[in-house]
């Protein structure tokens, strides 16, 4: 693997809180450039508008996950054309906090809002898998399989959604022992089995808000930039958050 | 009146439309600029082909423009406007409610005029409101807790002077407080995900209807779980009623989502016009059917009466007008009809 993909296979793991797709599958990465131990990351996004806190979230994350790389010792963020381009470039390049960047403006601090998102993207992947499952006619063992027995479940075809959702329970404080099992509730507490339709149309709606929110997103950044995609792209991209997505975004 | 292919009518209210202006001449600084271009974008990414407007048109459209849009040929019966000032990025207000006044002089059994309020403008604000009362009868407000002001980007409803206006509005008897609550802009980490202010304003003023406008996406359960607990609170599908064209699915599986959460009589039909035009919006409602699967999991359908609750029945009740009455009014009395 070369420099250059290994800067984008970073990327991939810096996720829009909000909708809970990487950063290069939503295209808010329009180039990157890399001078001996200095990557300089230019990101855009849909609109001049955008939530600051949530392009701040990216913005850190990008900065933090390409740092990662043992060759690297300096990244540069150029946020284009939004309306806290200034203060998320400067702040973000520095090193420095939201709350410092943002003093005048915001209160609290951005873990809460993480955490929020986390709690999302945790219901919404979790029912992805609930849901393949179920069409591939799993039924009473469900709520009992294991984390092992995911690991090599047919009805699972595409194991980045399994990683995704495995990384999301980590980080949410959940181990990920072979025979740890695979669903509970993001408070940790066991699904009922009585109530998992009620368990599933819940998250449903997150997911729901998420893909929306993503389609929108999008929508917007192709017009915005005329970054066209074919509908066949299209249709990859929201029915899985696929490897091949993951490849095309790593070759472009 | 859109009249289905078994001949039935049915009566029409858009209840949120705009004229604004957003001109280049009317531009205060590039923000004003970057609005527009915003909301133009908005309107290239989800209209049908044959509805896309030349960006000139699009900045600043005409009242004929309008009243041809909405009225003439969207099948519209009456519009409610819904002002949006922005006054840090435009000379004149962006939505101007003085201008909007002129077409409800014109067109009184057409039109309806809503105020705005902003808290941080403290007692002076107060006496506009009464201002508003008085000269413009005005039944609604429009809020845009997003709006900017000086270093401020924007304030919550569960502010103490957002709660001195919504008493104010009670006192004065404008009961529907219809509120922006939609895809994320500014401002930051304090109010940019979450519609959470609506709960305590509807929970606080029991007796005043809030509609949310773009029902809280893209945060639409948290919506759902506010609306279910406060019953004066309503659904407004502008912003989500254009998604019908370009993400059918998409659109069925919120529609489906309100209806099992709020009940058929607390979603409002909304086109958001100038960004979309209200004719494509109906027809394709009109002619939409949910997917068998979402009908099954949700125990849902968009039934003919349903619509109807949705096109105009629901509005109509909130804003005291007796349909029956305006049918004969606008539909079987010449001096009412428009021509362009």
């Amino acid at each position: 693997m070369n420099n250059q993909e290994a800067v984008f296979e970073k990327l991939n793991l810096v996720y829009d809180p909000e909708l809970d797709k990487s950063v290069l599958e939503m295209k808010f990465i329009e180039e990157v450039d890399i001078h001996q131990d200095t990557v300089t990351v230019v990101m855009r996004l849909p609109t001049f508008w955008c939530s600051p806190n949530f392009a701040f979230i990216m913005a850190e994350d990008i900065r933090n996950r390409v740092m990662e790389l043992p060759w690297v010792s300096k990244v540069l963020l150029n946020l284009k054309d939004h309306c806290s381009s200034e203060e998320i470039n400067k702040g973000v390049s520095e090193g420095k906090s939201f709350e410092e960047v943002f003093s005048n403006l915001a209160n609290g601090d951005l873990n809460e809002v993480r955490k929020t998102f986390q709690i999302k993207s945790f219901k919404s992947r979790q029912e992805h898998l609930l849901r393949e499952l179920i069409n591939f006619g799993v039924d009473k063992e469900l709520l009992n399989l294991t984390i092992k027995d995911l690991n090599s479940h047919l009805a699972i075809r595409d194991k980045t959604v399994l990683l995704r959702y495995l990384t999301l329970r980590s980080e949410l404080g959940f181990s990920n022992h072979p025979n740890d099992l695979a669903f509970l509730k993001h408070t940790g507490e066991r699904i009922d089995p009585l109530k998992l339709s009620e368990h599933l149309l819940e998250a449903r709606r997150t997911r729901l808000s998420m893909d929306f929110n993503a389609n929108h997103c999008l929508g917007l950044l192709e017009t915005r930039y005329q970054t066209q995609i074919s509908e066949e792209e299209k249709e990859n991209k929201y029915e899985s958050c696929s490897t091949t997505c993951v490849q095309h975004a790593i070759a472009f | 009146m859109f009249k289905t292919s078994n001949g039935e009518e049915i009566f029409v209210i858009d209840g949120h439309i705009a004229m604004w202006d957003g001109s280049p001449e009317n531009q205060l600084n590039r923000h004003g600029e970057e609005f527009i271009s915003c909301f133009y974008d908005y309107h290239k990414n989800l209209s049908p082909k044959e509805y896309l407007w030349d960006y000139e048109k699009f900045r600043k459209y005409t009242p004929e423009d309008l009243v041809k849009d909405v009225i003439v040929d969207g099948y519209v019966d009456m519009a409610i406007f819904q002002p949006v000032f922005l006054t840090e990025f435009y000379k004149k207000p962006f939505g101007d409610i003085e201008v909007n006044a002129q077409l409800v002089k014109k067109h009184p059994e057409r039109f309806i005029s809503n105020g705005s309020f902003d808290p941080r403008d403290g007692e002076r604000g107060l006496v506009y409101l009464e201002y508003l009362k008085e000269t413009h009868n005005i039944q609604g407000i429009k809020l845009y807790t997003a709006d900017w002001r000086g270093a401020s980007k924007g304030y919550k409803l569960t502010d103490d002077w957002s709660q001195r206006y919504l008493e104010k509005c009670l006192e004065l008897g404008i009961k529907n407080i219809h509120v922006h609550k939609g895809p994320t802009i500014t401002p930051l980490n304090r109010d940019a995900f979450d519609v959470a202010d609506i709960d305590q304003a509807a929970s606080l003023n029991p007796d005043l209807n809030f509609i949310v406008e773009h029902c809280g996406l893209p945060r639409l359960e948290d919506f759902c779980w506010i609306a279910t607990q406060e019953k004066n609170v309503y659904a407004g599908l502008s912003v989500v009623m254009p998604f019908i064209h370009s993400r059918p699915r998409y659109f069925a599986e919120i529609m489906s989502e309100l209806l099992y959460w709020l009940d058929e009589d607390r979603i409002i039909f909304g086109s958001d016009y100038g960004i979309w035009e209200p004719k494509w919006l109906i027809e394709k409602f009109m002619a939409f059917e949910f997917p068998d699967d979402i009908k099954q999991e949700t125990g849902t359908d968009l039934t003919l009466s349903i619509k109807k609750k949705i096109l105009g029945e629901n509005i109509a009740r909130l804003y005291g007008i007796d349909i029956e009455k305006q049918k004969s009014l606008l539909w079987n009395n010449k001096k009412a009809s428009i021509k362009v």
